[in-house]
Order: C-alpha cells, then sequence, then structure tokens
C-alpha cells in the first residue's frame, strides 16, 4: 500500500528532488516534531537521578512525576496538590476569557474591515495593525508593565482624576497580566477573521437586508455562519498560546500568582528537575490539546480550516 | 437618519478603544524612552533627553543578544524555509486519503505551546547525544549542547510551519503544466525546479524568510529553554525587565518600532506606486506630468509620509548631537529636593507632634529607631540638595518665581541650622532624634 505511491512520488520529482523532499520533511517531522515529543514523554515517567545512575537499576518507569501534580510531595496521597492544580485551572479558566475576550473585541472591528475591502481609510488602519505585531513580545508586556505599574500612567491618571486616592496594585490583582494576554495575541484573532468576512459576497448581506433581516439576524445566520473558521483559527490560535505563554507571566503577572508555564520554567531552570518539569509539560500540551478538539467538536470545525 | 448616526458614533468610539488599546501602550513606551528619568514614566516628566540611547548602544549584554538573534535568525530562515517549502510541495502531491492527515501533522507544530516545543527539543538532542555515547568535551557533545544549534533546530520545528502556509497560498497558483513541460522538453526533475518552480515561489520565499527572521527574532519562549549559555535578544530584554528596568529599554522600543513603522511604510509606497503605475498603463489615469510632487510621491500618502518621517528622523539624529539636557536636570532636581523639604517639613511637624504626645513614655526608644530610616533619606537628598543650591540660586530660582524659591528655602535653611535650636524646648527625646538625622545630611553635604 504504501510503496506505489512513494514509487510515484520519485517517478514524479526525479530521484535527487524526490529524496530531497522526503529527506527534508522526513527531518521536519521526525526529528524535529515526533521524536522530541515521544523523548519528553518517555521522560516524564522517569525518576531525576543523577548521571551516574542512569540505565542502573533504578533508572525504572514511575508515575511519580504526575502524581506530584495532583497529590504534591506528600507521600501518603491524602491531600491534593492544591497550589499546583489551582495554577494549572487558573491558566485554563483565563486562556478561555482571554480568548472569549478577544473574539468579542475584534469581531466588529474584522467586520468592519472586510466589509470595507480595502479602501482608503481601511487599508490604513490594516497597516497600523501591522506595526504592533512586529513588535518583540517582551518589549509589548513591557510597555503595559509601564502604564500598569504601582507609579505607572495609568494609576497618575487616576489619581490625578481623583479616581483612586492611592495606587491601585494591578500587577497584584492580575489586571495586568490578563490585558497583557489579551493584548499580545489579539492579531492572531483578528487576521483570521478579517480574511474570511472579506471573502464574504455583500450581497448576502444586501439580500437579507431586502428580505428585511434584522442587524442581528444577518450576524447570526450569515456573517458569523461565514466566519466560522477564521473564528475557530483564531481562538485555538489565541487560547493555544495564551496557555502557553511565558514572557506576559512573567513580566506582568504578580509575585505571587502563577502562571503553568512558569511552573514548568520552574521545575527545568530552577530545580533542575527535567523530568518532573516534562511531565507537567506534557499534562499542559495533553489538556490544551484535548481542549481544543473539544470546542472544535462542539462548533463543528475541522482542523483543515486552521491557519487559513 | 439619526440612528445610522448613532450606529457610526460608536464605531467611531469603537475603533479608538481599540487602536488605543493596540497602539497607546506603544507611544507611552517610546515616550519614556526621552524621559530623564532612572525609571521609565511619562507621568512626571522629568527632562527631555537622549541619553538613554547612549545607555543602550553602551550595553554589551543586547549587543552580543542582538548578534547571536541575527546568527540564529540566518539559521532558521535557511532550515524552516527549505523545510517548508518540501513539506508543502509534498502537500500538493501526497494521495488524497492521507492528505487531511499530513494537513495535521505539518500544521500542529503551530499550536503546539512553544515551552514544550523548546522543553522537547533539549531533552531529545540532550538523549541523542547519550545514546550515540558522545563523551563530554567532543564535538559532537558539544553540539548537542551548543544553544544557537539547539535553538535554531527549537524555532525552526514551528517556524517551518508558518512558511509552509506561505508557500501553499502560492502552489495553489501554480500551474503543474509548466514543470511537465519542462520535463517533456527534456530537463531533468532538478532542473525543472530550478528554473520553473523556483522562480515562480520566489515572492513566496522572500516574504516566508522576512517572516521567519521575524519570528525568530522575536521568539522567547522555546529559545530560553534552548539558549542554554547564550543569549539572544529577547532573552536578554527579558531578564532585564524582569530584574530591573530603566529606559535604555524603552529606547530599543522606539528604534524597532520606527524600523518597523519604516518598512510598512516602504511597502505600502511600493505597492501604491505599483498599482498607481498599472493605473497609468492600462489608461485609467492620466500621467499629468506638471505635477509639483516627483512621480513617486504623487497619489501616494504612505510615500509623503515616509519622506517626512525620514525628515524627522535627521531631525532627531541631528539635535542628539548638541542637545544636553544638563540645565533642566539642574532644574528637575532642584524641584525635587524642593518638594522633598516639604515632605521633610511635614514629617517633622507630624513627629514633632507625635513625640509631643508619646515623650513621656519612649525616652530611650525613639532615638535609635527612626533615625536609620530618616537618615538615609537625608543623606540622599542633601548629598545633591547643599550641592546644588549654592550653584543654581541665581540662575535658576528667578525663572521659577524668586518668591517661591525663596520663601521654600527660608524655611529649609532655617530648620537646618534652627533643628537644635528649636527642638531643645520640646521633649528631649525629639532633639535626640533630629541630632542623629541632621548628621549624615551634614557629612554628605560637605563632600
Amino acid at each position: 500500500m504504501k510503496k506505489m505511491p512513494f514509487a510515484e512520488f520519485f517517478r514524479n520529482n526525479g530521484p535527487v528532488m524526490g529524496s530531497l523532499l522526503i529527506g527534508l520533511v522526513g527531518f521536519w517531522l521526525i526529528f524535529l516534531i515526533l521524536l522530541p515529543q515521544l523523548s519528553m514523554l518517555d521522560y516524564s515517567f522517569r525518576f531525576n537521578l543523577p548521571p551516574a545512575e542512569l540505565g542502573g537499576p533504578k533508572d525504572v518507569y514511575t508515575l511519580s512525576n504526575y502524581e506530584h501534580l495532583l497529590y504534591g510531595s506528600d507521600e501518603t496521597k491524602q491531600s491534593f496538590n492544591t497550589v499546583d492544580l489551582k495554577v494549572f485551572v487558573r491558566t485554563i479558566i483565563a486562556a478561555i476569557i482571554v480568548t472569549i475576550f478577544n473574539i468579542v473585541l475584534c469581531y466588529p472591528l474584522a467586520y468592519f474591515l472586510g466589509q470595507a475591502k480595502g479602501a482608503g481609510m481601511a487599508r490604513l488602519l490594516v497597516v497600523l495593525l501591522i506595526i504592533p505585531y512586529w513588535i518583540n513580545e517582551i518589549l509589548r508586556a513591557f510597555a503595559l508593565r509601564i502604564i500598569f505599574g504601582e507609579t505607572g500612567l495609568l494609576n497618575e491618571a487616576l489619581m490625578f482624576l481623583h479616581l483612586a486616592s492611592e495606587p491601585i496594585d494591578f500587577i497584584r490583582q492580575d489586571v495586568a497580566l490578563y490585558a497583557g494576554l489579551g493584548y499580545a495575541y489579539i492579531l492572531l484573532m483578528l487576521f483570521p477573521m478579517y480574511n474570511v468576512i472579506e471573502s464574504l459576497d455583500r450581497n448576502q448581506i444586501e439580500a437579507a437586508r431586502d428580505m428585511g433581516a434584522s442587524w442581528l439576524h444577518i450576524h447570526r445566520r450569515i456573517v458569523i455562519p461565514h466566519a466560522k473558521p477564521g473564528i475557530a483559527s483564531g481562538s485555538t490560535m489565541v487560547f493555544m498560546l495564551s496557555a502557553g505563554a511565558l514572557a506576559a507571566p512573567q513580566i506582568l503577572g504578580g509575585p505571587s500568582s502563577l502562571w503553568f508555564t512558569q511552573l514548568v520554567y520552574q521545575w527545568f531552570n530552577d530545580s533542575l528537575n527535567w523530568q518532573q518539569g516534562a511531565a507537567y509539560a506534557i499534562v499542559l500540551l495533553v489538556s490544551t490539546i484535548a481542549i481544543v478538539l473539544t470546542f472544535m467538536k462542539i462548533f463543528k470545525v475541522n482542523m483543515g480550516d486552521i491557519g487559513k | 437618519m439619526s440612528s445610522a448616526n448613532l450606529i457610526r458614533i460608536a464605531l467611531g468610539a469603537y475603533l479608538l478603544i481599540f487602536f488605543s488599546y493596540l497602539l497607546g501602550p506603544l507611544v507611552v513606551m517610546s515616550l519614556t524612552a526621552f524621559n530623564s528619568s532612572g525609571f521609565p514614566s511619562v507621568s512626571p516628566w522629568a527632562c527631555f533627553t537622549f541619553e538613554w540611547f547612549g545607555v543602550l548602544f553602551e550595553d554589551k549584554h543586547i549587543r552580543d543578544g542582538l548578534f547571536y538573534s541575527v546568527v540564529i535568525g540566518i539559521g532558521t530562515v535557511i532550515l524552516s524555509v527549505s523545510m517548508g517549502l518540501a513539506a508543502s510541495i509534498v502537500l500538493t502531491q501526497v494521495w488524497p486519503r492521507f492528505r487531511s492527515t499530513y494537513y495535521t501533522m505539518i500544521i500542529a507544530p503551530i499550536l503546539i505551546p512553544g515551552v514544550v516545543l523548546g522543553i522537547s527539543t533539549l531533552v531529545f538532542w540532550d538523549r541523542v547525544g547519550r545514546f550515540l555515547g558522545v563523551e563530554d568535551g567532543s564535538f559532537l557533545y558539544g553540539l548537542f549542547h551548543n544553544g544557537i544549534f539547539l535553538t535554531i533546530l527549537g524555532q525552526s520545528s514551528f517556524i517551518a510551519s508558518y512558511a509552509m502556509l506561505v508557500f501553499v497560498a502560492r502552489l495553489q497558483r501554480f500551474d503543474p503544466g509548466l514543470t511537465e513541460a519542462a520535463l517533456d522538453l527534456g530537463a531533468t526533475h532538478t532542473q525543472a525546479f530550478r528554473k520553473i518552480l523556483l522562480p515562480f515561489m520566489r515572492p513566496a520565499i522572500a516574504s516566508a524568510s522576512v517572516l521567519a527572521f521575524l519570528a525568530s527574532f522575536e521568539n522567547y519562549n522555546t529559545t530560553t529553554f534552548t539558549i542554554i549559555d547564550y543569549k539572544t535578544l529577547t532573552t536578554v530584554l527579558a531578564q532585564k525587565v524582569r530584574l530591573g528596568i530603566n529606559p535604555s529599554i524603552s529606547s530599543l522600543a522606539f528604534i524597532i518600532i520606527t524600523l518597523t513603522v519604516f518598512a510598512a511604510l516602504i511597502f505600502e509606497a511600493v505597492q501604491r506606486n505599483k498599482a498607481r503605475k498599472d493605473a497609468v498603463r492600462r489608461g485609467k489615469l492620466k500621467t499629468g506630468d506638471k505635477g509639483i510632487l516627483p512621480s513617486f510621491l504623487r497619489g501616494n500618502p504612505a510615500a509623503i509620509m515616509l519622506v517626512l518621517l525620514s525628515f524627522v528622523v535627521i531631525a532627531m539624529v541631528g539635535t542628539a548631537q548638541s542637545y544636553s539636557p544638563e540645565q533642566c536636570k539642574i532644574r528637575v532636581k532642584e524641584e525635587r529636593q524642593i518638594e522633598i523639604q516639604k515632605r521633610i517639613d511635614a514629617l517633622k511637624k507630624a513627629r514633632a507632634e507625635q513625640q509631643a504626645t508619646e515623650a513621656a513614655e519612649a525616652e530611650a526608644e525613639i532615638p535609635a529607631k527612626p533615625a536609620p530610616a530618616t537618615s538615609g533619606a537625608f543623606g540622599n537628598v542633601f548629598a545633591p540638595d547643599n550641592l546644588t543650591t549654592e550653584e543654581e540660586e541665581v540662575d535658576v530660582a528667578p525663572e521659577a518665581g524668586s518668591g517661591a524659591f525663596g520663601n521654600v528655602f527660608a524655611p529649609g535653611n532655617l530648620s537646618d541650622e534652627g533643628a537644635e535650636a528649636e527642638e531643645p524646648p520640646k521633649p528631649e527625646a525629639g532633639s535626640g532624634a533630629f541630632g542623629n538625622v541632621f548628621d549624615p545630611g551634614n557629612l554628605s553635604g560637605g563632600d
């Protein structure tokens, strides 16, 4: 079964180009994606041993790294590891909220730009949108920190207007973090939405309006169904990137509240326990993918729509 | 009619909010690059200065980071663009039943969190090294634990997907008949690829390369795990932002923003120029030879903005050479000193009152306690204080209103000397506290 198409592939591309193509794609998918993921999975089931004991009798598979997420270092497994679990749940829920916030904020603009079809003003707006897109993620987080900091612009403005009597700690309240996450990936929501809405035939809307459809009806029955692949694509990217964000939580997060990726980072860089870090990374990967697939099933979207 | 107006107003307000959310932080950050205040801020505006650019260019970490970022960026572009191109060509040929699975596989890296990609790359190559049994110190060991090598691999694993998306869009418009014709005419497959497909893909390769370079340049999540001993610009920035901030980062941001604006305007200007030339060629638009502006600028707002922006930047660089904010800095220092003096007076008053009430009990404890806390503040305050009052009283004070300055300084000077004279009548504990407080002040004022 597999032999024949490969033979055909080589006949179509010649031996040199054929093997070059296969070689590059194979290197990418096997050595950069598949095997690294598998070896991380394998790592997550092992003990954190000193190099001398690797391959020795103690080097066996274990679930202890995953148990640590559930029960903490408590041997009796009586109480749950509430600290880490809370961080995990918070990360997932906050990422979902950020995604919804971005959908709501981007939809009107995507509709406006998409329907303007690149005329004058709208074209300028698209150029304006691209500019922040190319600014470093760290710098964008830094910009928000200047605004939300204790002596930042927002606090100074609030105090100047006498809306607040003393500085509000936006960083500790996580306001800065959520604003930063929403800010970081908002354009990945906007552009897929804009692309699909731009391809919507304006006559459909005109026709619906002529037949007396209300404004709400037009959007619910015509625009949103048409924009669904774009919304799905944008939401998937925003959700995955927010849940996997590291820079924004490190820069904008309060000292007491952590993001799940920060736990992973700590296991790797502070505790030097790669196995434990790998287990946490696997949990993050599997749960975010599961959530995306669930939502795609609920809203009946195909994987092929992503990235369009 | 009024409802249409209402919608328009709502739309305007919404656009305003959206764009201020998107661009406002960048504008504020750019402004902080020109404020002489040591912490990046705009609201207590001190002095307009260019000094942070100097600080930035002096910074060795940032220069090193920039160098490694460029090296890694070039490596990532080469690897990810070739893998992306190969993957997109294979996508057009893969047999239909396998197609969606294959597409899922090559698109998936975009969706894998960057942290996970970084970790898996690190773990995998460490393991490859151990599997091959390479020894510590050998070339391969060095390679598998080399931050640049690992970062290029880690970044390429998902940037190749971005490149692939660009190529797929372009390949959809490719006519495979061209390749077949070349093959029929006796070209080898390699020749057909080089002479037919590659020239067709050139624009896509260019844009994919730019995209890949920028994505690599600004990547943090993957890089922070794979970079090990080296530093890229982004990881240097992240470290700086987390550990301690000064506005030289804002000045870097300002430079990046300016470059981005330039690039966007150039792109837009070229596009418009091309569109206009097409229109002229088709006879839809008259050339209008007698314009004031050169033809490139005509009907091309982006090009005009580009020229204006270039003038602004040149003017800025020019003033930066000659401009010196020293005068202003001295004035700001003085203003701050006045404010601190006021605060000191208020504090003094408050303490005097407090001590009056507590005088009976706290004879031994109070002098010891407040002294360390305030002595630091006083020490800092008085060092610049005494210096500037002597130098600048004549120059600057009249401008700001000599009356105000005179009034403010008078109590300050009075209390400086009079602290000992005035306080003693009050409870004994108080005089002890102030005696301690003023000691460091006088000391630092002397040097």
